[in-house]
């Protein structure tokens, strides 16, 4: 038998609040507190309210005037909505646990659906036992209702109706009682609905829906169709983001990565089964050692390339750890991954022209794999690869960068007889000592960003024939005056 | 009673022509890019194996001397502990197709564990150390890593005061002498030393002429 389509709409009016309450000491959780909205010149808005607030006479709606009035100490802040949604977010993925399906209604809202659990949890009483009692953790004050379609849950329990039957015609009775004012039409049509004496959602549902249909609209049609159940469109559900995150009591004290080394083992074995089943991989992973006072050793590892297998990663986390020394002994080993990546399909092929592409990709993953070992041990700094910069100025014609996965741009063209050697920095020297060869070259550039320069290249011999650049700067632009210093640049052979 | 060839055979002072009747396939050959050079080394540089160049200082024609290994790459170079800082623009304007890879590691062992990798990958071209020594036990490791993955390499180092063996297949010393670079081989694969004999490695270089006053 098929089961019948079942939703839940929990209904959080007072989210931020409550979340904001659940951070205080017991005696300040008594306080009256509201939030207040505060959209430019109209007046602020009461918008959430506690407990002790609403003893006092505080009300949702309430000017802020008012409500400050009735409670002199009453503790007022800024609703801010962004920081509700995220609330929200967190309360789903703590839901998530139990329920595969969930959709954000933001701010307030979370659509549950709930047809598919209850052959897990053994019928719709296990269903309603299992929710209610995760519900009951939360601090959160919360209306939850059934519905047939997810618009007749969110109906029924932004009306506030704490209703949990599965039996359609009790939640059909009670949709009848939803005043038109909670129906989510827009405001013109509840309007003009509330003109013709149609006060509740069931005296709508006895009217003609082709009638409805021909004065309304489209929209009135879809609406009056969920209403029934007879439509029930497709909902984004809500996906946890990824991450990776385990962690393993080392039952006694670890005062060396070395030791570290075991539990580590199995801490990658088991993300190597999270990438299997998810068919990710990994380019950085955090190991987080936790020591006995609550503090945490952090070392971040990462990859040059994408991995997934145990035995790799733990290669190069060796490698990592070896560098590093674990300064006290720890209690527990972490093991968090965030960055995931789709895994690249390694295919051979037997057409020659893919084939060499596919040795080019090989090589090119070959090289990665082992700049990933060098920097792993060496630090990231280590190796580099020189990238073609368009500058006149030596220094600035080439730029070092950490990996080789950036490409050599295409077509350089190399006109110039440049030295193959550059000294990092010019070094002063005695011309005496050099016999000039060729030159000058003069280049004159940077004057547009502080760096500017006017210097004649010589390529001279030094006394054991080597061939040296060598320049000497000229004073001014405009004179060419040379100054008697000269410099040594770079070396040709 | 031992022959007395016996002890000149121990202490390694007899070349022993066995060697020389193993035949090489050209393939597992690396033309130097120099005739004269090859000719001595018996082809070129052996694959597959570490070669060692002595120069007197740094930047004394080294790099011109292996300029044509390095132009025939098409995978990335490794330079290990260069003197300085290699640049790619005065590189590219000799030709060279991939930008190298510099490694920078200051200590010795960690460089030497870097060396190793680099021989065991498949994915580098050549690669090119520079060190001040080797131990005869670490050159005995690279090359046998060398040879196992068939990786060309060279290590450039200054001219060594002690003639203590090293297992180099070729050693090769640099010097600078009328106006021309002068190269002798110390060691081969097969055959006695060669004393120093001119290398034109001018036209890696910047043509000599003296400027007009």
């Amino acid at each position: 038998m098929r089961q019948a389509k079942l939703w839940w709409f929990l209904h959080v009016p007072q989210l931020l609040l409550d979340e904001q309450l659940s951070l205080q000491s017991q005696e300040q959780q008594q306080r009256p507190q509201v939030l207040c909205t505060s959209d430019g010149q109209r007046r602020r808005q009461v918008v959430q309210v506690n407990r002790a607030a609403v003893a006092g006479g505080v009300r949702v709606g309430m000017a802020e005037v008012t409500a400050s009035t009735l409670l002199p100490d009453l503790q007022q802040r800024d609703y801010d909505e962004d920081r509700e949604v995220q609330v929200l977010r967190r309360l789903a993925q703590w839901l998530h646990q139990d329920i595969a399906q969930i959709a954000l209604y933001p701010p307030h809202g979370l659509l549950l659906a709930v047809h598919d659990l209850q052959r897990m949890y053994g019928g719709y009483v296990g269903v309603q036992r299992q929710l209610q009692r995760r519900l009951h953790c939360i601090a959160v004050e919360y209306v939850v209702a059934a519905g047939y379609s997810p618009l007749v849950a969110q109906l029924l329990a932004q009306s506030g109706k704490n209703i949990l039957s599965a039996d359609k015609a009790v939640l059909q009775h009670e949709l009848g009682q939803v005043s038109i004012a909670q129906s989510l039409l827009p405001a013109q049509q509840q309007q003009q609905l509330q003109e013709v004496g149609i006060e509740r959602l069931g005296a709508l549902l006895h009217l003609p829906v082709a009638e409805l249909g021909a004065r309304f609209g489209r929209n009135m049609l879809s609406y009056m169709a969920q209403l029934k159940g007879e439509l029930l469109p497709p909902q984004q559900w809500y996906h946890p983001p990824l991450r990776f995150r385990e962690c393993l009591d080392l039952l006694t004290e670890v005062a060396s990565w070395q030791q570290l080394l075991f539990p580590l083992r199995r801490l990658l074995q088991q993300l190597e089964a999270f990438l299997q089943v998810r068919q990710l991989s990994v380019t950085e992973l955090a190991l987080i050692a936790h020591h006995r006072d609550k503090r945490q050793t952090f070392v971040r590892v990462a990859f040059a390339l994408p991995l997934w297998r145990q035995r790799d990663m733990l290669q190069l986390v060796q490698l990592q750890l070896e560098r590093q020394q674990l300064k006290t002994p720890a209690l527990e080993l972490s093991l968090r991954a965030e960055d995931f990546s789709a895994r690249e399909v390694q295919h051979g092929s037997c057409l020659p022209a893919q084939q060499d592409a596919h040795t080019q990709r090989n090589e090119q993953r070959q090289l990665q794999a082992l700049l990933g070992k060098l920097q792993a041990r060496l630090g990231e700094q280590a190796v580099q690869q020189a990238q073609w910069v368009q500058d006149w100025r030596p220094e600035l014609a080439q730029q070092w960068q950490t990996s080789a996965a950036a490409q050599m741009k295409t077509a350089i063209s190399a006109h110039l007889p440049r030295p193959l050697w550059l000294l990092p920095e010019a070094e002063p020297i005695n011309v005496s000592d050099w016999q000039l060869q060729w030159g000058p070259e003069r280049i004159q550039s940077g004057w547009w960003d502080g760096q500017s320069m006017v210097r004649d290249y010589f390529i001279a011999l030094d006394r054991w024939q080597r061939q040296g650049w060598i320049y000497r700067t000229c004073v001014s632009y405009q004179s060419n005056e040379s100054s008697e210093q000269w410099y040594l640049h770079g070396w040709y052979s | 009673m031992a022959h007395p060839l016996q002890d000149l055979v121990h202490k390694g002072w007899v070349w022993q022509g066995r060697e020389a009747a193993e035949q090489l396939a050209p393939e597992q050959l690396v033309s130097s890019g120099w005739a004269e050079l090859d000719r001595r080394l018996g082809g070129g540089w052996l694959r597959g194996a570490v070669h060692e160049v002595q120069v007197q200082r740094d930047f004394q024609g080294e790099l011109a001397l292996l300029l044509p290994v390095l132009l025939a790459q098409n995978k990335p170079c490794l330079w290990l502990n260069p003197p300085c800082q290699p640049y790619w623009p005065g590189l590219r304007y000799q030709q060279l197709k991939q930008a190298p890879l510099w490694l920078h590691e200051s200590e010795q062992k960690q460089a030497l564990w870097a060396f190793e990798q680099a021989l065991q990958s498949e994915a580098l071209g050549v690669v090119v150390a520079w060190f001040n020594t080797v131990d005869a036990s670490a050159v005995r490791r690279l090359q046998q890593s060398a040879a196992k993955h068939q990786q060309l390499a060279f290590v450039i180092t200054p001219w060594q005061q002690t003639t203590e063996a090293r297992a180099y297949v070729n050693r090769i010393q640099l010097s600078w002498a009328a106006e021309q670079l002068q190269v002798a081989v110390l060691k081969r694969r097969a055959g006695w030393p060669l004393p120093a004999f001119p290398c034109s490695v001018e036209r890696h270089l910047p043509e000599r002429r003296r400027l007009s006053a």
